[in-house]
């Protein structure tokens, strides 16, 4: 068994709106990701993924507030400590982020250098301009892009060679863990695929030493990652490898999730793709059940009534239902 | 820097065709105006007298002397050949002081009223506006509204609410004039002391006006700036709040300089107004007095030079622009 990179337990955040209502976006997430591998987290929009990837950092600021859990980078527990030493020895050093939106990541009136200056000064005090150019430039021609984006504006950049940028950005200090967060949504299909390369250089080149990958696009996620966890509703519903939760889902989320990707094969216009009626609930009032139990074809009154855990099987899964999974097959069987 | 200097000479280009316009509008404009000028000044000279001849004679003079029995086109080459040396001509209304004379006793006491009082209002207003967003709360709750409310004040307004308060009710500052009226200018201590006493109240009437509207639009492209997602990005990079606040404020300062270089250009609508009712002896006064003479030798001269200052106040700030933010000159290139 290799070491464990990243482990969270039962980890609880909040935002906290305006008013003063707590919203619960991640309730009780545990997991685990092992040195060189992968993690996939998928489900529908509004079902806390982004807000997952921003409480792993273990730095909070408003509206998101820490509840309870813990992080444990490499063995190291962040949850207790305090913030401004979060910062300054955790931050892009252990764990490190890609956001969502890289087209808008960069400050638009600093040139990448100097963003790049301010970055590392923040964690190394003593280091001359040209350590940090040629440290930079190093990294950037490995990564396959032209040292001369670091005398650019990010204006002057395209949006693929943007995200790149910030992902180079983002493992400048070597993380342990790397999170990223949809890095591939609103690229075109050649960017995203530059991308994905990329990612995967990382994790060879020994740049990262494990990858949280997170999005919406289930056949993207079969690729990249090893595990995959699907969410629903700030809470993990079902939790196994990538061929495993792709093909073969436990859980009915994760069934009508993965019953709605295209397979491009013969007879596609004759299949009808099918669709999870419904939204995910509001949750500010989360159900007190199955919090998919709204939307769910095999719903029973007792799903309504009982909370659920998390059932652990054999193989490393794990699915949050009533029923067993054998009954779960069976009703899969008979439609 | 080639771009920037492609970016520099389209600017100086446009610089330069709107001062063309400027100035043709400049002369064809006071000469639209109804009325003969010439005529009312004859009329003065010649109170009492009988003779028509001799009335006639002396508007002929007159004309001869303005310029004004040639023909427009001829007109306009002379008054540009004796603006490029300098010369305006001659005022009508304040006879027979030359135009040039009347605009440089007049224009430094605008701009020394009107750059500094802009400069501080502006600086007063980004930075409260800077707080409201970063801080809120209470802070923003009081500087909002507030701002709101001077903001919308005419210049006149709180010129006259001014000299009621600080005037005639506590007497506190003199109610109108650049200097007491008993005081010859000269570099005594006396009248430099008059001078500031004179200066405060139509200064800060301009100062107050323009904190509202500055410190409102500063506060929201604050608010708009704090929630980019560079911040969230920069703070998860482990940098320092200080460092993001101050790419921040950079960034949401850039509108702003627009809106300075705005204000200057209000100087000759808006804040033009507090000169005269406070009489103040500056280009405000002196252009109401041009207006009411049908002068129109010193109204050409005195619009011509505000238009200058305007365009070059505009101009200055477009340039600066071009230097602090990447993302124009990248446009404009193209």
């Amino acid at each position: 068994m290799s070491n464990v990179m990243l482990e969270v337990r039962e980890l609880t955040t909040k935002y906290v709106t305006r008013f003063g209502e707590d919203i619960y976006a991640v309730d009780h997430v545990s997991l685990k990701v092992e040195e060189g591998k992968t993690l996939g987290i998928a489900g529908e929009s509004g079902c806390g993924k982004s807000t997952l990837a921003l409480s792993l950092m273990g730095y909070y600021f408003a509206p998101l507030h820490y509840t309870s859990g813990e992080i444990i980078i490499d063995g190291r527990n962040i949850s207790g400590m305090n913030p401004n030493d979060v910062r300054k020895s955790i931050l892009g050093k252990e764990i490190a982020y890609i956001p969502q939106a890289a087209m808008n990541a960069l400050n638009p009136t600093r040139k990448i250098i100097h963003f790049i200056e301010d970055v590392i000064k923040e964690h190394e005090l003593y280091i001359t301009k040209k350590d940090i150019y040629d440290r930079a430039r190093k990294l950037f021609e490995t990564l396959g892009l032209s040292a001369d984006v670091l005398q650019k504006y990010p204006v002057e950049l395209s949006g693929g060679m943007k995200q790149r940028t910030v992902i180079a950005i983002s493992v400048l200090l070597l993380p342990k863990v790397l999170i990223a967060d949809e890095p591939s949504s609103a690229l075109d299909v050649t960017s995203q695929k530059m991308v994905i390369k990329m990612l995967r250089k990382l994790m060879e080149t020994g740049l990262i030493s494990s990858l949280i990958f997170i999005t919406h696009e289930l056949p993207l996620l079969y690729n990249v990652a090893d595990d995959i966890m699907v969410m629903y509703a700030g809470q993990i519903v079902e939790h196994g490898n990538a061929k495993q939760t792709v093909f073969d889902p436990i859980h009915p989320y994760a069934k009508g999730l993965m019953g709605s990707i295209i397979v491009p094969e013969k007879g596609l216009r004759d299949v009808k793709l099918t669709a999870i009626p419904g939204v995910p609930p509001n949750l500010k009032n989360p159900p007190s059940g199955c919090r998919f139990a709204e939307r769910c074809k095999y719903v029973q009154p007792e799903c309504k009534t009982h909370s659920i855990n998390l059932n652990e099987v054999d193989g490393g899964r794990a699915y949050r239902c009533i029923f067993s999974e054998e009954k779960l097959r069976e009703a899969y069987q008979n439609g | 820097m080639k771009g920037y200097q492609e970016y520099f000479l389209r600017k100086l280009g446009w610089f330069l065709i709107t001062f063309v316009f400027a100035f043709l509008l400049n002369f064809i404009l006071p000469r639209m105006m109804p009325g003969d000028p010439v005529a009312v000044i004859t009329q003065r000279v010649t109170q009492g007298m009988t003779s028509q001849t001799g009335v006639a004679k002396i508007y002929q003079e007159y004309s001869e002397l303005f310029g004004t029995n040639k023909p427009m086109l001829e007109q306009f080459f002379l008054y540009v050949k004796n603006v490029s040396q300098g010369n305006f001509g001659i005022s009508f209304s304040q006879y027979p002081r030359p135009v040039a004379e009347i605009i440089k006793s007049s224009i430094w006491w605008t701009v020394c009223l009107q750059f500094p009082a802009i400069i501080v209002g502006w600086l007063i207003g980004n930075t409260l506006g800077a707080l409201a967003a970063y801080l809120k709360g209470g802070f923003d709750k009081v500087i909002m509204p507030v701002s709101i409310f001077v903001s919308n004040f005419p210049a006149f307004g709180m010129a006259i609410i001014m000299v009621v308060i600080f005037a005639t009710t506590l007497k506190w500052f003199p109610i109108s004039g650049g200097y007491g009226f008993d005081q010859i200018p000269n570099m005594s201590w006396t009248f430099v002391w008059s001078v500031i006493v004179h200066y405060q109240l139509p200064f800060w009437s301009i100062v107050l006006i323009s904190i509202g509207g500055q410190a409102i639009g500063m506060r929201s492209m604050s608010i708009y700036e704090l929630n980019a997602d560079y911040v969230k990005y920069s703070r998860f990079l482990g940098i320092n709040d200080r460092k993001i606040v101050g790419y921040v404020f950079r960034n949401a300062m850039l509108p702003q300089v627009t809106g300075l270089a705005l204000s200057i250009g209000t100087m000759v609508g808006g804040a033009l107004v507090a000169e005269i009712i406070f009489s103040y002896p500056g280009l405000g006064n002196t252009i109401l007095k041009a207006v009411v003479g049908q002068d129109y030798p010193l109204i050409s001269g005195v619009t011509l030079i505000i238009t200058l200052m305007v365009l070059s106040a505009n101009f200055i700030i477009e340039i600066i622009y071009g230097i602090i933010d990447p993302r124009i000159k990248a446009t404009q290139a193209d």
